[in-house]
């Protein structure tokens, strides 16, 4: 971590207040970095907080009925004091972002060549024909067969694939410096998935783009990822370097999610398909909300543990960390 | 595309068909003898049976259909019986009138109804949402005549402003002609208003959640594009749909603003055949009206396909 991160998120929070006047903690206590040229990995559990944390950063959360606190210093500013005006600015064109519906993303009203250039018409001082030169250009640069056709097609006319092909061209016609992928091959094929994972990973080396790659699958982490973040129940419990993670986990959870370690399994039995259920966030616990499915719990697991650096670029937020002397 | 308009097209042949049978046969429904009523004070046998030789009454009722059809075609819809003039020419002067005022009731409602059902949209669960429901509500609940009438007893009795009856045609003074439909035009237009808002607001807020306008705001695209360009144009096809239907419904007449505004359009034409027993007329009014719907009904599907890609493809 020479290089001072593009992107750096500070106990970030977010609460929903519902119809009924009921609140949720979506998300709290989330913290994170990203430096350019990196690439940051966010993984867990389907409803652990992910999409709201990036819809947090990139200011598009529904306005009413939510609360968002912290800091999220892009580029050395806090998003969530700036205006709406200016987060409009930076919004698809230095901060951009690509979502885990490819089929629905797309206005099936407008062409695709038009959505790319009305991106790029918006941050740009070029006229319409300019743009969809760019437009095409973008379009062949995310491997889009026959890019100057293809421009004049409709959504419909494209698989799933092609559509987050022309997601990804959208997002990086402006060149951003941070680009937030929210599970984009998710909806995918397999072969698909690793289509765009390597165009992925190609265009972020052509580019610098500093990426926040959220997944709930540690095999794509493990493959495109430089660090990690690791979410459960709204929070970040654990952030490391990928190797670091894999080799040593320093969170029960994920050591859940990584499957059985041989040391644990003489210990406590494998974790591999993690028992119990996420807790309820509108009545989250008081204490460590891993408790309830952790096998190393004990007493003192009753109140909160912070996220607290450990040294070697790491952060878990357990009170029984370091992990290994539990194993020795 | 092309096949998808031809398919529609050909529909419209049996449709018709089925239609003309239906108006047809109603007249044979209905009950007193035409001859009779045409003989009017006469009751002699013999002046009877030659008036249902003339009209084709005494042969079987296809060869009457057939008979019937054929003129219709050639757009002969039979003579008034009691005004003694062509049914095409009664139609002739009457439609245009309607015309008018079914236009602009329309454009009010669109006006009326897309702005405001966008609006509450926007800011649905707001204050303001709640006073366009409401209100709209009461637009679609509150009786044409009722509303006609306070109209009238507002702007033409109390205040002034405006006649309260009659009809000047648009050729002659448009200004005069304007003032003579505006009240019918809004008491039919914001009947309508009301349930055009209430499909814009509700296809509104499913495009505003939907994922392609997140991506709009992802594009750092204003909050006016995101709504009047990306949600409208996905929810808009629905509503201009249902307005080419309600322009249709607006054709046939609107029988009782047309009377208390003393509109001499299509409703007031088909209720005098109506009570006068006036058979051509009626004939020739449902029809013309029945035909009308079904091509604006053509017209609202071929522009449905039209503004949609998939189907355009
Ligand atoms: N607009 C919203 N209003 C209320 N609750 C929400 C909203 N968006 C997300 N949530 C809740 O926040 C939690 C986290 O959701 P999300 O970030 O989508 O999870 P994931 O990690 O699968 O992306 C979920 O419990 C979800 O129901
Ligand atoms: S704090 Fe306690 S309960 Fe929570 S993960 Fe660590 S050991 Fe388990
Ligand atoms: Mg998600």
């Amino acid at each position: 971590m020479s290089e001072a991160p593009i992107l750096s998120v500070e106990d970030l929070a977010v609460g929903f207040t519902g119809p009924d006047g009921r609140r949720t903690r979506a998300v709290d206590g989330v913290s994170f970095s990203v430096a350019p040229g990196r690439t940051l990995g966010i993984v867990g559990e389907s409803g652990c907080g992910k999409s709201v944390t990036s819809l947090a950063v990139m200011g598009l959360l529904p306005r009413t009925g939510t609360s968002v606190t912290g800091r999220v210093l892009f580029d050395g500013r806090d998003l969530l004091t700036e205006s709406e005006r200016t987060l409009r600015d930076l919004r698809g064109d230095r901060l951009a972002m690509i979502f885990q519906e490819p089929m629905t993303s797309l206005n099936p009203s407008y062409t695709i060549g038009d959505q790319i250039v009305e991106a790029i018409v918006r941050h740009r001082a070029v006229g319409k024909r300019e743009a969809a030169e760019r437009a095409v250009e973008m379009l062949a640069r995310v491997r889009i067969p026959e890019p100057a056709r293809r421009f004049h097609d409709y959504p419909h006319r494209l698989s799933g694939g092609m559509r987050q092909r022309v997601m990804i061209a959208m997002a990086l016609a402006c060149e951003p410096r941070l680009l937030i992928a929210d599970e984009p091959t998710t909806a995918l094929d397999v072969t698909i998935q690793a289509q765009i994972l390597d165009l992925m990973r190609a265009l972020r080396e052509e580019t610098g783009t500093a990426v926040v790659l959220i997944t709930h699958d540690l095999g794509v982490v493990a493959e495109v990822c430089d660090d990690v973040a690791v979410m459960y129940a709204g929070q970040v419990v654990e952030r490391a370097p990928v190797e670091e993670l894999f080799r040593f986990p320093q969170h029960p959870y994920t050591v859940g999610l990584l499957g059985s370690l041989p040391r644990f399994d003489r210990a406590r039995g494998r974790l591999a398909a993690i028992e119990g259920t996420v807790p309820d966030m509108s009545r989250p616990p008081a204490g460590c909300r891993f408790a309830a499915r952790c096998p190393f719990r004990i007493t003192r697991c009753e109140t909160m543990p912070d996220l607290v650096e450990i040294g070697g670029d790491r952060a878990t937020r357990c009170w029984r960390a370091p992990l290994e002397e539990l194993a020795a | 595309m092309l096949q998808l308009i031809g398919k529609r097209l050909a529909q419209l042949v049996p449709t018709l068909f089925f239609v003309s049978v239906l108006i047809f046969s109603l007249q044979h429904l209905m009950p007193g003898d035409p001859a009779l009523v045409m003989a009017g004070e006469e009751r002699d046998p013999v002046v009877i049976e030659q008036i249902r030789k003339q009209y084709g009454l005494d042969q079987p009722i296809p060869v009457q259909y057939a008979m019937w059809i054929g003129k219709v075609l050639a757009g002969d819809l039979g003579e008034s019986m009691r005004l003694k003039v062509p049914v095409s020419e009664l139609v002739a002067q009457k439609l245009p009138v309607t015309i008018q005022l079914a236009v602009m009731a329309m454009l009010i409602a669109l006006v009326l109804g897309v702005a405001t059902g966008v609006l509450s949209a926007v800011k649905r669960n707001s204050a303001w949402d709640w006073v366009v429901n409401v209100v709209g509500l009461a637009g679609i609940s509150t009786p044409n005549f009722w509303l006609g009438i306070m109209m009238i007893l507002l702007f033409a009795v109390h205040l002034g402003w405006l006649p309260a009856s009659g009809y000047v045609s648009p050729f002659e003074d448009l200004q005069r002609s304007l003032a003579t439909t505006i009240m019918p035009a809004f008491v039919l237009g914001t009947a309508i208003a009301g349930v055009i808002m209430r499909h814009t607001r509700s296809a509104m807020i499913q495009a505003l959640d939907s994922d392609y306008v997140r991506t709009a705001r992802a594009k750092g695209l204003s909050e006016r594009t995101v709504v009047w360009k990306h949600a409208m144009r996905n929810a808009l096809t629905p509503v201009i749909t249902l307005g080419a239907l309600e322009f249709g419904t607006l054709l046939s007449g609107a029988v009782l603003t047309e009377q208390i505004f003393s509109i001499p359009g299509f409703g007031k034409l088909i209720v005098d055949a109506v009570f006068n027993r006036d058979y051509a007329v009626v004939q020739g009014v449902v029809l013309v009206t029945a035909t009308t719907y079904i091509v604006l009904n053509l017209l609202a599907d071929i522009g449905y396909i039209l503004a949609n890609p998939r189907l355009r493809s």
